[in-house]
């Protein structure tokens, strides 16, 4: 496959359930080598993008290509390619995980044994065990041995951490950077911010269908501000008057205010004058852009000056 | 309970009142979560008594008629499936040959699945822990779980006994007769209390239970068909279901049976709440069986996965179609001395035939087609289970057509159903003592392969178009189709609308002749929408849960 064809290619995919719409022209790019992000609350569709990009649901409007092909019509080859890792991983009950591990893997067109057995101890998973007996975090685990014991060019993980534990979450995290290394791509959707900051190139921001930010994780943290809180000598509400200030919550002589990038070394250099014993400055988290769309605390940002801390 | 301080702390607040506590809430819980289940295994085992009454009265209106029967009733077959017929010149008597078994078995699995229900399986879930956590005592769960279940049998027995009364059956008899199934029913709640603690998984608690019923049958069978005339035997006292029988209602009437049985509940009960104690929530006494680790590359292809995932459903159903075969075969020449041609039912039970002998072989294969047509459809439903279940999704999402997997449930069903009728037939005529050849019967069956095919493409056909109703709607489709075979004369029915009906179209061997037309066009039927389902699946969206 040509280097420049996306991975994943979708514009304005439309799908109805009866009466409602799932997806209201969602937008959605994953190009090759690349960890996309793929952030939104339950019900905003994400799920149901997978599944059509699976060839499981036909789409009602829109295109979608996956690896350059068409998810429904040319689903047999196009899934010898990909590996799929659901969120809520159903087991076949009275077999074994080790068992379901081979079944999904052959389906796909044959198994790694060494990256297999080196997952299985990663993860440390019993494969022994019937699936009945399984915890929620131990099918999660069934699913992601599959699904990363594959040499796939294409990852579609669908919440694949749920029910993890920490630790297994940071062996998570060290596979996906190993998958990145041999070049190959995935689709990452997830609930976990610091996740999808930790292994995400580029994020896609979705609500009620439709796509309400994407683009390269280090240009969206450019459109937003950097969050500053200070200690001052004085009451802090002096800062009101600073020109590059927003967001000001003034506690005593404590206070946090966000400053646009432009503004950030005017904003310092006032700071100073009021001898700050105190300052640390956050870049704006993936948490902050994401609840910018969601009604969050960003989504005033610049029309109330000051609030009076207890408030917020 | 292994964690000692908590232990030390419970012991010292271990009143009897504290381990209870939550008793009557615990009650009210379990019977709001069952009480429909509840209602219609009383319901459909209590309303057996006035259907069986009613169809042996008008099989057998006349005591001279009654006299007859007694004397050819002690068969082994009858023996070895309901137990000695000890009073079988009365109604009475009649009533109990023909449903006791039925209803003291029935009963008991009810016991037995509906204990694991509220048990084992809600703490494999992990319900159990949700409760346990908030101010519940540790016995309060199980022993209302013990208390509701065994609820189900005192109602059920008194609704048999009440019903029996009604039908002017002698009072003594009545009310032995629903004591001693309310007895095997309870005594199955004790033994059914102690699988629960005894194995870690639901299923593992059920099979255990269901294999105890199993050998307690085997050894009252033993014990009925070795049995002299129609005495006791000793080797019948070694199972609770033979503690039940041996009360022998309509005749003897003796009630301390029924005492045993219920202290063999009590005991499994107090010994079940025992364990209880004694073990970490979570864990039986039986640890779980492990799994090989790999998959065989045949296990996972999609045929071998369908065929592994039925093994059970395909092991019992042919099981099944082997005790039938044996059992019709067994019947079959002593039928025709017990029925009586000029009434209504025994007419509908042999069809148009003039011939009874071949009219009931016929009446008999119908029956393995019937049994063959449940297991196409059980065992077809098994793929929208795994759509139902969110299991396909992740076989789809491998390199797998969807014609090709829906292909290997199609495959299972329908050799499955060929090999059942085909068994069942063959030994329905060897054992038979020469009133047909295995191979004419076995051909006979086969004769019906067509109908268990419509079946499945009625399946197929809704699967493909009404996905969420297709199983209950062919489920629906085959009773309606049952039901017309069987009985279609006594409501009535002509010919023809009979003919027109899958199991109906086929003819009757051997007593009709054999046509091949009927054959065909179901088949063909069968195949369109087989093929119509498909293609329709191929097209529309998976649709899980």
């Amino acid at each position: 496959m040509s280097p420049n064809i996306p991975a994943i290619e979708v514009t304005g995919l439309h799908k109805r359930f009866g009466q409602t719409t799932a997806l209201d022209g969602l937008d959605l790019r994953v190009d090759q080598g690349t960890v996309a992000g793929f952030l939104g609350p339950n019900g905003s569709g994400k799920s149901t993008t997978i599944r059509i990009l699976l060839g499981l649901l036909r789409s009602d409007g829109g295109t979608a290509t996956l690896l350059g092909g068409d998810p429904w019509q040319d689903a047999v080859e196009l899934h010898r390619r990909l590996a799929y890792v659901p969120g809520d991983v159903s087991l076949w009950p009275n077999l074994t995980g080790g068992q379901a591990i081979d079944i999904l893997s052959r389906l796909r067109g044959g198994v790694d044994n060494a990256k297999r057995d080196d997952l299985l101890e990663r993860f440390e998973l019993d494969p022994t065990k019937k699936a009945r007996s399984y915890s929620k975090g131990n099918r999660q685990k069934v699913a992601l041995v599959a699904g990363l014991a594959s040499n796939a060019e294409l990852l579609v993980l669908d919440e694949p951490t749920s029910g993890l534990d920490p630790l297994m979450e940071e062996v998570f995290t060290d596979c996906i950077r190993e998958v990145k290394a041999e070049g190959r791509s995935v689709l990452l959707s997830s609930h976990i911010f610091a996740e999808v900051e930790k292994l995400c190139d580029t994020v896609t921001i979705i609500r009620e269908g439709q796509t309400v930010e994407s683009g390269r994780l280090d240009e969206l943290r450019h459109l937003h501000r950097t969050t500053v809180s200070v200690v001052l000598d004085r009451d802090a509400s002096v800062l009101a008057s600073v020109p590059g200030v927003n967001d000001l919550v003034a506690d005593g002589a404590k206070a946090t205010f966000t400053v646009g990038e432009a503004e950030l070394g005017g904003v310092l250099a006032a700071v100073s004058a009021y001898s700050p014993h105190q300052l640390v400055s956050s870049p704006p988290s993936l948490e902050d852009l994401f609840l910018r769309h969601y009604g969050g605390v960003s989504k005033d940002a610049g029309t109330a000056p000051v609030q009076t801390a207890g408030v917020r | 309970m292994t964690v000692a301080a908590p232990r030390l702390h419970a012991a010292a607040a271990s009143s009897a009142a504290g381990t209870l506590a939550g008793f009557g809430l615990s009650v009210r819980f379990i019977l709001r979560r069952n009480w429909l289940r509840l209602l219609i295994w009383a319901a459909v085992l209590a309303v057996m008594i006035p259907i069986v009454y009613t169809s042996q009265q008008a099989t057998f209106p006349t005591q001279a008629a009654r006299n007859a029967y007694a004397n050819v009733a002690n068969t082994p077959a009858i023996a070895a499936m309901t137990g000695l017929p000890y009073a079988a010149g009365s109604l009475g008597g009649i009533l109990v040959i023909k449903i006791w078994m039925t209803l003291a078995v029935a009963l008991g699995l009810a016991s037995i699945f509906l204990v694991t229900r509220n048990g084992r399986a809600d703490e494999e879930a992990g319900r159990t822990e949700l409760l346990r956590g908030s101010a519940l005592g540790r016995h309060a769960f199980s022993l209302a779980n013990y208390a509701v279940v065994g609820g189900l049998s005192v109602v059920t027995g008194l609704l048999i006994s009440l019903l029996a009364l009604s039908d002017k059956l002698p009072a003594a008899g009545s009310w032995v007769l629903g004591g001693s199934i309310a007895g095997v029913g309870l005594a199955f709640v004790g033994i059914a209390a102690l699988c629960g603690q005894l194995s870690s998984t639901s299923r593992g608690a059920n099979s255990l239970g269901v294999a105890v019923l199993a050998v307690f049958y085997l050894i009252r069978a033993m014990a009925d068909v070795n049995a002299h005339d129609t005495n006791v035997t000793a080797l019948s006292w070694f199972s609770p279901i033979g503690w039940g029988q041996n009360m022998r209602s309509y005749a003897q009437d003796t009630w301390w049976p029924f005492l045993a049985l219920l202290a063999l509940a009590a005991a499994g009960c107090v010994l079940a709440l025992r364990i209880e104690t004694r073990r970490d929530l979570g864990m039986g006494l039986v640890p779980a069986r492990r799994g090989p680790a790999r998959a065989t590359a045949f296990l996972a292809s999609p045929l071998g996965l369908s065929l592994r995932l039925q093994r059970a459903t395909l092991i019992s159903w042919l099981f099944g179609a082997v005790v039938a075969g044996l059992f019709f075969g067994s019947v079959a020449k002593a039928m025709t001395t017990v029925l009586d041609p000029s009434n209504a039912v025994a007419k509908a039970f042999l069809g148009g035939s003039h011939d009874m002998l071949n009219g009931i072989l016929g009446t008999f294969v119908l029956f393995n087609a019937m049994l063959a047509g449940a297991f196409a459809l059980q065992s077809l439903s098994g793929a929208r289970a795994e759509e139902s279940g969110g299991r396909l999704e992740s076989q789809l999402a491998g390199s797998l057509a969807r014609t090709r997997w829906i292909g290997a449930h199609i495959a299972v069903a329908g050799a499955g159903s060929a090999v059942m009728l085909l068994l069942s037939g063959w030994l329905t005529g060897i054992s038979s003592d020469g009133a047909a050849t295995g191979t004419a019967m076995a051909g006979a069956a086969f004769a019906y392969w067509p109908a268990v095919l419509l079946m499945m493409g009625v399946l197929l056909f809704l699967h493909g178009f009404l996905p969420r109703l297709s199983v209950s709607l062919s489920w629906a489709v085959y009773g309606i189709s049952v039901v017309v075979a069987m009985f279609g004369p006594l409501f009535s029915l002509s010919e023809t609308a009979i003919r027109s009906t899958p199991f109906g179209a086929i003819p009757r061997l051997p007593a009709d002749d054999f046509t091949l037309l009927p054959l065909v066009v179901l088949t063909a039927i069968a195949v369109v929408l087989a093929v119509l389902g498909i293609r329709r699946f191929g097209s529309r969206d998976i649709m899980p849960e």
